[in-house]
């Protein structure tokens, strides 16, 4: 768990939004993996794909259409608020098989709305790359980023981390609260800008601060994104 | 591969292979721009006469339809898409065919080389939706001028038919009580339309704006749009001044330099600089200029701002944050004349680097008017936001 790694990788997403660049990549590993998995879902970045060093195919970044199982319709009846759930990133099991996307989202859909939420696996990503782009060499092996543009601005305009490699910060969930509310803890300034994200590293995955906050866990601070 | 693909599709695909394109993304590239060049290219290759003739006589061997080639096509194609074949076929140079011909290895290659039937989902444009036959799509709002016409029309269709002696068409009670009202229909002489205005020809009288004729006045009303009562309420006021000097070979040439802020206090701020050698000119120009630059300054609650902002013009950098409200604006005497302009009541400020007065009102400024909107945030990731001070104790928190 590299966190001068990490720190590239920010750097490295602050300059390709300053340039405008659609797709770009950073190497793989299982902290970069959840990590961008946790800013794809607060919207930060539009695709997540495990490739090589040649950008992936375009149809494979192409969101696939939503389909709906076939109770849709009741499930919609007596859950109506499940239409307005946020929808879970892809899992790492099913970014790692870019081919199979359409049955585990249907089983993501079912899931859902089983359980209300989903337990983040953790298979490594050695055992089910088989795609022909992913190269069998995991060194070689990078994520492949959509970046995001709004109103001619970059989505993520900052990213630094907030424990530095030689200064790891862990904070319970209590700080981790107050932080969220805007209001300074452990050293570690508060999320005082509208729409602020800080992630954090817990034993659940991770998390937003303001996840951490509801579920209660505390963890390692990661990087904060605006 | 299907049988109609034309000749010279099969012809290019095997000569290209024996001199492969140069790969338009690098192996090891790890983003998707191109790759800069190491060396820049002449615009115009030299070219061996030899290299030539040979490319010449490789030309004439491009083969072309067969008859029982053109018999194949006219099976499968319309004659107007096999003349349409054979003119595409004839507008392609073989020369160029051989030079430039090569079909694309990298990943974002078309997936098809002839057969356009297919529309590809993201290289092709996508067809357009059939328009609804029961709405008409040029229907558009009269203009001033068709309506006034059309006033016209409709009053001298109501003169004809005061004029037969029939009923009004809306005759309602008010009408029967007042008959007089069509017989203004019925003059000829009385139109719908205003009178114009007279005009008069005598030399004392005058047509003024009001009783400001300042020419400087007048321009910034036509610039802004303001009127004078408008502008007069703005609120504005002198925050830096000094004497600037430019040495010339006739010697020091001194003037006067103004840094001037103009608000509404409701949301709208602006700055300007104005310099010249008579402090009123310099005053004036910065004024109108700061009038002029107004921009709107997003409000939280009409009374701070969005979270926290930074601005950073020089060496000046300061961070400008949002406060709870009763907080007041504690903050430097220069940021607090622009919070007062702008009609921001709760502010806290900080300038962090050099403290130049004319680079802090310019970076408070370019901050106040560069604040991030929720709304803009909630669109750009496609996700809600919900203010939290509007939810708790149902919205009644002040």
């Amino acid at each position: 768990m590299s966190l001068v790694n990490l720190a590239h990788v920010c750097s490295h997403l602050q300059n390709a939004s300053k340039a405008r660049l659609g797709l770009t990549s950073i190497p793989l590993t299982n902290l970069h993996l959840r990590l961008m998995l946790g800013l794809q879902k607060q919207g930060f970045i539009s695709s997540v794909q495990l490739g090589g060093p040649a950008p992936p195919l375009p149809e494979i970044l192409r969101e696939p259409e939503p389909e709906l199982p076939r109770h849709a319709e009741e499930v919609v009846k007596e859950r109506p608020w499940e239409l307005y759930a946020t929808p879970e990133p892809k899992d790492s099991d099913a970014l790692l098989n870019p081919r199979s996307a359409e049955p585990v989202a249907e089983e993501a859909w079912a899931e859902v709305g089983s359980h209300g939420s989903r337990k983040a696996s953790s298979s490594s990503p050695s055992t089910s790359a088989t795609s022909p782009d992913v190269p069998a060499n995991a060194a070689r092996r990078r994520l492949w980023l959509g970046l995001k543009y709004w109103n001619n601005d970059p989505v993520i305009s900052k990213m630094g981390l907030v424990s530095k490699p030689t200064k790891r910060i862990w904070l319970n969930s209590q700080d981790i609260g107050k932080i969220a509310r805007g209001f300074e803890a452990g050293y570690v300034k508060g999320l005082t800008r509208p729409g602020e994200c800080l992630f954090v590293s817990t034993d659940r995955g991770v998390l937003e601060a303001r996840e951490c906050a509801e579920k209660k866990v505390g963890g390692l601070m990661l990087c904060r994104v605006y | 591969m299907s049988v109609s693909r034309p000749a010279r599709c099969l012809f290019s695909a095997a000569t290209s292979a024996s001199k492969p394109l140069p790969c338009l993304h690098h192996p090891r590239s790890f983003h998707t721009s191109t790759p800069r060049r190491g060396r820049r290219r002449p615009h115009y290759p030299s070219i061996k006469a030899a290299d030539l003739e040979a490319l010449n006589a490789r030309a004439a061997e491009v083969p072309t339809y067969s008859e029982s080639e053109k018999a194949l096509l006219a099976k499968k194609y319309t004659p107007e898409q096999v003349a349409a074949i054979e003119a595409g076929e004839a507008a392609v140079d073989a020369r160029d065919l051989l030079t430039q011909g090569a079909l694309r290895t990298d990943p974002y290659k078309l997936r098809y080389i002839d057969d356009l039937s297919a529309i590809h989902p993201w290289a092709d444009k996508q067809p357009r939706k059939e328009l609804d036959s029961r709405v008409d799509y040029r229907v558009r709002h009269k203009s001033e001028r068709e309506l006034a016409r059309a006033l016209v029309n409709f009053t001298e269709k109501t003169k004809g038919l005061g004029d037969q002696g029939t009923e009004p068409p809306r005759g309602g009670a008010d009408l029967k009580e007042q008959p007089g009202d069509w017989e203004y229909f019925r003059d000829g002489a009385y139109s719908a339309l205003a009178p114009e205005l007279p005009k008069f020809n005598t030399p004392g009288l005058r047509y003024t704006r009001g009783e400001d004729e300042d020419p400087h006045m007048v321009r910034l009303m036509q610039q802004t749009g303001l009127t004078l009562q408008e502008i007069k309420r703005i609120r504005v006021k002198n925050l830096v001044s000094h004497r600037v000097v430019n040495q010339t070979r006739m010697g020091k040439i001194q003037s006067l330099y103004y840094l001037t802020i103009a608000g509404n206090q409701n949301g709208m701020l602006g700055i300007g600089e104005g310099k010249a050698s008579e402090p009123e000119d310099g005053q004036r120009q910065a004024m109108m200029q700061a009038i002029r630059s107004m921009k709107p300054v997003p409000r939280y609650e009409a009374r701070t701002i969005f979270g926290e902002v930074e601005g950073k013009v020089g060496a000046t950098e300061l961070k400008i944050s949002a406060r709870p409200p009763g907080f007041g604006i504690r903050c430097q005497h220069l940021i607090f004349e622009m919070a007062r302009a702008a009609g921001i009541s709760d502010l806290a400020a900080r300038v962090t680097r050099a403290r130049n007065p004319m680079n802090t009102v310019k970076a408070a400024f370019e901050a106040l008017t560069s604040q991030k909107l929720p709304e803009d945030i909630a669109r750009a990731r496609g996700r809600k936001l919900v203010d939290v001070r509007k939810v708790y104790y149902g919205g009644k928190v002040y």
